[in-house]
């Protein structure tokens, strides 16, 4: 997997600060599983938090908070916790996704949106004024033109889609904020399959989108 | 959002007493041994800490306090994930403090995944493009960060501090988001250079 489009350093930072929605979360989550190179830029960017967390002006703490955590310590169970059941990959989808969808990219409980476009929605994901879902995108179809009230993460698992700013294979993030407006158009003869949050609503444009946007309702 | 309230926090983030390099000697000898008097020398300095930036998260003193104890108390008990050679502690004391921050005062999670330098070599999917980062000298960087300008620290601060949106740093500044997005990125431009980071 080569991949060429990355999240912006400024939503690495958002990411590591703990200033993203749950959604948001997500798609970055699933992007740095595949990307390696953005691992380390995410380690940077959480250094950064350890150097502030470290520079902060220290709050005094009361006379018995140290033997308060002694207590709750020895009241607790000794030893690791057992560390979480770790999912894997499952063909094409990252383990950050796989306890939604166990089965993988080939059974997805897909809903129709409209023709040409299906979609999941993730259940129990907080995304503030947004949405998180999965979309498939038939071959050739195109999404409506639109804009972004915020950020929109769009982190394709399977196809391609391009549009204004490029083309887009698996792994490739697209990192759009409200200055971009963009026209994806699904480009190979597979649906492209993609992981998008956005943590605002989107804006449509023309007469096309703004009927679109009710039915969609993102 | 005061300038004031900002001005005092660049000179708390300027002003800056390096950690000991003694944090991973602590750690380490909590991870390996349990030793509860090396976890009371990282208690002594993480707890006020930690106490501060749950404060500037919105908790008033005694919850804050309740989420410094509770955070040190976890550093106790994931110890044992703790590796010397792959992380910075206050780095990692960091993360501790900010899931138990966006769990408790938000009531949601933050979706991770391994970011240790191993969890690179295992990714058969690499592009090729490994660094080799230097993990940063906690010491050095808290001097680099101070050395900031001004307008950066600050959009710093708003991000890791108050835990807000990009966008709402900018409505509190005052400044357009590509603004805030920029000095961000310079920013963690120029930590890296100074710490020899391929960019």
């Amino acid at each position: 997997m080569s991949i060429r489009h990355h999240p912006d350093d400024s939503t690495l930072v958002a990411y590591a600060a703990g200033a993203v929605t749950e959604g948001i979360s997500l798609v970055v989550a699933a992007h740095l599983e595949l990307c390696a190179q953005c691992r380390a830029r995410a380690r940077d960017a959480i250094d950064l938090g350890g150097a502030l967390l470290a520079g902060l002006d220290p709050a005094p703490v009361g006379e018995g908070a140290l033997a308060a955590a002694f207590a709750k310590i020895d009241a607790g169970v000794e030893g690791e916790p057992s560390p979480p059941h770790k999912p894997r990959a499952v063909d094409g989808l990252p383990a950050t996704l796989v306890p939604w969808l166990p089965t993988g990219l080939d059974r997805v409980p897909w809903r129709s949106l409209v023709p040409g476009i299906r979609h999941f929605r993730f259940p129990r994901v907080d995304s503030g004024g947004g949405t998180v879902r999965l979309l498939a995108i038939a071959p050739g179809t195109a999404l409506p033109h639109h804009g972004h009230g915020g950020t929109e993460l769009t982190l394709v698992l399977r196809g391609s889609f391009a549009d204004e700013i490029g083309r887009f294979a698996p792994g490739d993030l697209a990192d759009l904020d409200p200055s971009v407006q963009h026209q994806p158009v699904a480009d190979t003869d597979t649906p492209c399959i993609c992981l998008i949050a956005t943590d605002a609503r989107l804006r449509f444009s023309g007469v096309v989108g703004r009927l679109f946007q009710p039915l969609v309702g993102i | 959002m005061t300038q004031a309230g900002i001005r005092q926090d660049i000179e708390t983030v300027a002003g800056t007493v390096a950690p000991p390099p003694e944090l991973a000697d602590w750690l380490a000898a909590v991870s390996q041994r349990r030793d509860r008097q090396a976890f009371a020398q990282l208690f002594q300095w993480f707890a006020p800490r930690v106490k501060r930036y749950m404060q500037r998260q919105g908790a008033d003193p005694d919850l804050a306090e309740d989420l410094a104890q509770e955070t040190l108390v976890q550093v106790w008990r994931k110890a044992g994930q703790y590796d010397p050679g792959k992380a910075v502690p206050s780095a990692w004391v960091f993360t501790v403090a900010r899931n138990l921050r966006i769990d408790r005062l938000r009531r949601q999670r933050l979706y991770e995944v391994e970011l240790t330098e191993e969890a690179d070599a295992e990714d058969e999917h690499g592009d090729g493009h490994q660094r080799t980062l230097e993990r940063l000298d906690a010491r050095h960087l808290t001097a680099l960060v101070g050395a900031l300008p001004s307008e950066q620290v600050e959009v710093i601060r708003l991000a890791y501090f108050e835990g807000l949106s990009h966008a709402e740093v900018g409505k509190a500044l005052d400044v357009p988001l590509g603004t805030v997005k920029s000095r961000l990125r310079l920013a963690l431009a120029k930590l890296r250079t100074a710490m020899g980071v391929e960019t």
